[in-house]
């Protein structure tokens, strides 16, 4: 039991009326591992993560969850596994404390001590008595978290969970899904975010359009991305374009929206903007595109891109 | 050794796997009737049950003519009996159906209002104990609110009006305590009718999964049926309208007293109820939760 996957779904395909929503996908998740499904919407995450939780039936392709599958074993697929789908949702006119000991009932009973210590945990204890309809995004967000912990899960599958959540709200949730993540926990996140599976994931996923664009480690994906880009703004752009040709590493180029962007490793680009201050060409702006891991999740998943970076890609 | 151990400092090391004591479909049940007693609209239909027929009982006898053109109209407003089975005969036409959908046709509706079944369904319980857990529930509250209705109904007619023998639909005079066995008895002729319109509900619930379809279309459909029943020509029919059970109470007021409606009705009712949970049945399996 202990040797086998968390998650094993292999070739998984689901079709909604002529929407082929996940295309013979396979994601396996290791157990103790932190892997990421990224795309951008309408790439099929959500779909996959609800056939996992049997929300709804795969066309084609099996999943298998510690072993156990839908079809053979029903409910018990569940064993060890929570999570939430999208946002979590939860019956509005019960307070917080009400929904999570009615779906502790729905599990088998919930100690109210162990409730005590999950509504600290997700830090909702002063809200717990009060009524779900009147919660924000982010206290629903972290009730869908002490939902899924009432299990006491050996899988945590989370949909996007920092999503709609404001700054303050995303750095609590990351920092939450990182400490059940070091708690030894198999964590399967999903999100539209690169910099957030980056900062999570051991390994990753990337989905565009149901299929598979890339799936590998985090550290894979990072030796394909490609050069950081930075946008410049100087007083003489057309003097920093001929100086650029003669940098050794840098590449530059005129953009009618943002100016004059410049790419190279760090390096390179520190001793390109010397050589402009040199030679007497000011800069006005100097600032970072896109991270190199978001220039290559662009590059794997915008249809009409350049991003034929598919060296792991599936 | 628990994830919450881990997290809340108890200890240090990875997290141990848990085997859940799966719970049976009574766990379910008592979340479907936690749900349901929390709701206000539960609240207001049994206390609307308790007042609704007091008023109606008190503006009817305040009347100077009684309802003559109604079954038990003509004596409605002196004897109590007859307004209990007064507002019997109306209860059903409409109040009854109402009653009942309002629970039942919304009680899966709502999970996909609220975006629930998501929550419920990736829970330890199956789509089969939550499905049987709500029908218990819907048809437990339908026989709780008939019961509430027919004795606020009875109580305030007898206390109101009084209890003067019955003339019942032959001309016959029932006394006083048989009248009162036999006003009983035609409310509790009222309970499978009921529970037909109650599976009826829930299958609108399930397949429409929209609250307000599952609580008019039973409505609806029991005036449509009542209106076909009214049509000369189909006899052949008749029988089989969810709506004739309704009025099988009226052999026990005959005299001699005919039980064969309520036989029709039993066999009626079951057959309603049992083809709408199958087809409701079927559907909760195999749906699909794209949304909620």
């Amino acid at each position: 039991m202990d040797n086998e996957l968390a998650v094993d779904a292999v070739g998984v395909t689901k079709t909604f009326g002529s929407l082929r929503a996940v295309d013979d996908i396979t994601v396996q998740v290791a157990p103790g591992e932190v892997y990421g499904v990224l795309g951008p919407n309408g790439a099929g995450k959500t779909t996959f993560l609800r056939m996992l939780f049997g929300l709804i039936r795969p066309d084609a392709g099996t999943i298998r969850v510690f072993g156990r599958s839908w079809d053979a074993d029903g409910i018990a697929t569940l064993d060890g596994v929570a999570g939430f789908i999208e946002s979590p949702a939860f019956y509005p006119y019960l307070t917080g404390r009400q929904n999570l000991e009615g779906l502790g009932l729905l599990d088998g009973g919930l100690p109210s001590d162990r409730l005590g210590e999950i509504l600290d945990i997700v830090d909702l204890s002063d809200r717990a008595d009060d009524k779900v309809g009147g919660y924000s995004y982010g206290m629903r967000q972290r009730l869908g978290v002490a939902a899924s912990l009432i299990r006491e899960p050996r899988l945590l599958v989370l949909d996007e969970p920092a999503n709609g959540l404001d700054p303050a709200g995303i750095r609590d949730m990351r920092a939450l899904v990182k400490r059940l993540a070091d708690s030894g926990l198999t964590v399967l996140l999903s999100s539209h975010h690169m910099d957030e599976v980056e900062e999570i994931c051991d390994n990753v996923t990337i989905m565009r359009k149901g299929s598979v664009a890339f799936h590998g480690a985090i550290a894979q994906l990072r030796a394909m991305a490609p050069d950081p880009g930075y946008v410049l703004s100087t007083t003489d752009d057309h003097r920093a374009l001929e100086m650029a040709r003669l940098t050794a590493g840098v590449q530059a180029k005129r953009d009618e929206d943002a100016g004059l962007v410049v790419t190279g490793q760090e390096d390179a680009v520190s001793a390109y903007v010397s050589a402009l201050v040199r030679d007497d060409v000011r800069l006005l702006a100097f600032t970072p595109t896109r991270t190199p891991l978001q220039q290559l999740f662009f590059m794997l998943t915008d249809p009409d891109g350049t991003g034929a970076t598919k060296g792991e890609a599936a | 050794m628990t994830t919450t151990d881990v997290l809340t400092g108890r200890a240090t090391t990875a997290v141990a796997p848990v085997d859940r004591r799966r719970p049976g479909i009574g766990a379910a049940l008592r979340w479907e009737t936690r749900k349901l007693r929390a709701q206000l609209r539960t609240k207001a239909l049994l206390i609307g049950a308790v007042l609704a027929p007091i008023a109606v009982v008190v503006v009817v006898h305040s009347q100077p003519r009684p309802p003559k053109d109604t079954l038990f109209g003509r004596f409605a407003t002196e004897n109590g009996f007859a307004m209990a089975l007064l507002v019997l005969g109306v209860a059903a036409q409409w109040v009854l159906p109402l009653l009942t959908s309002i629970v039942a046709g919304d009680i899966f509706a709502s999970e996909d209002q609220h975006g629930t079944w998501k929550t419920v369904l990736t829970r330890s319980t199956s789509r089969s104990r939550l499905f049987w857990a709500k029908t218990v529930v819907a048809i437990v509250f339908a026989l709780v609110a008939l019961l509430v209705l027919a004795a606020s109904t009875i109580a305030a007619s007898v206390l109101i009006v009084g209890h003067q023998p019955l003339t019942g639909l032959s001309g016959q005079t029932i006394g006083a305590s048989s009248a009162l066995q036999l006003v009983a008895a035609s409310w509790a002729t009222m309970a499978l009718p009921m529970i037909g319109f109650t599976c009826l509900a829930l299958l609108f619930s399930v397949w429409s999964r929209n609250a307000a379809v599952g609580i008019a279309a039973p409505v609806v459909l029991g005036l449509v049926m009542q209106l076909v029943g009214a049509l000369g020509g189909i006899e052949t029919l008749r029988p089989f309208l969810l709506t004739t059970p309704f009025e099988a109470w009226h052999g026990l007021l005959a005299a001699p007293r005919f039980t064969g409606p309520l036989l029709d009705s039993v066999i009626t009712s079951a057959g309603w109820s049992v083809v709408c949970l199958v087809a409701a049945y079927l559907i909760m399996r195999r749906r699909d939760i794209t949304g909620g």
